[in-house]
């Protein structure tokens, strides 16, 4: 597939979140589920998680760099992020407004930290997303 | 701009060839954009900024209306 370096790093950052992210909220909800209500349980598996989207992220953009003539985004690589963007935040500002919705529900600091992560986690994944889907059929 | 897409229409793969067979890359360098973004731009897929569409006009030396036309889709 002939890839720009920006799209190819969209495509590297979408893995990198969908391994980390997506593995950690994998094995949190395993947690939750067997009744973990503390935080501090989730912090280490948090940091694999953080370490595996750093790490995936750093091997993949070298390989990109190697394999790409221009690294410097040009217009269409900054209207596609912006559109992107625009089309993917109104879901972490729907989390977080969740979130706080549930801090006045007294709900449990758990439960409000994976969603805010989860909305996080969503916003990214569909920028990625629609940021492929833009480089592909078009903007 | 996928709609606008459709309506403008543009010459460069004809002035690419008239070029001595350009390439897309020497293009996009002289332009200061990707290929990939040169050929979405040929392709129907990208329509680009005043700027740029200026610069490409340039290299070919040509007026831009002789490398972009705007087709009403409605007619």
């Amino acid at each position: 597939m002939d890839m720009s370096f920006e799209e190819k790093s969209v495509w590297i950052q979408l893995a990198s979140l969908v391994v980390g992210l997506g593995g950690y909220l994998v094995v949190a909800g395993l947690m939750l589920s067997n009744g973990v209500s503390a935080l501090p349980p989730f912090v280490p598996v948090f940091a694999v998680a953080v370490v595996l989207i750093v790490a995936v992220n750093i091997a993949g953009h070298v390989v990109a760099a190697v394999t790409s003539r221009s690294h410097e985004a040009d217009e269409r690589d900054r209207l596609i992020g912006c559109r992107a963007e625009s089309g993917s935040s109104w879901i972490l500002g729907v989390g977080v407004i969740g979130a706080i919705m549930a801090l006045i529900l007294s709900v449990s600091g758990v439960w409000v930290a994976h969603l805010l992560l989860i909305s996080l986690f969503g916003s990214e994944v569909v920028k990625e997303v629609l940021q492929i889907v833009y480089y592909r059929r078009g903007v | 701009m996928a709609q606008s897409g459709k309506s403008i229409r543009n010459r460069i793969r004809i002035l690419r060839f008239h070029h001595d067979e350009m390439t897309q890359q020497q293009l996009a360098d002289q332009v200061g954009v990707t290929r990939q973004t040169v050929n979405a731009i040929e392709g129907g897929k990208y329509s680009p900024s005043l700027e740029v569409a200026f610069r490409i006009a340039h290299v070919f030396g040509k007026p831009i209306e002789e490398v972009f036309q705007f087709v009403d889709a409605s007619g």
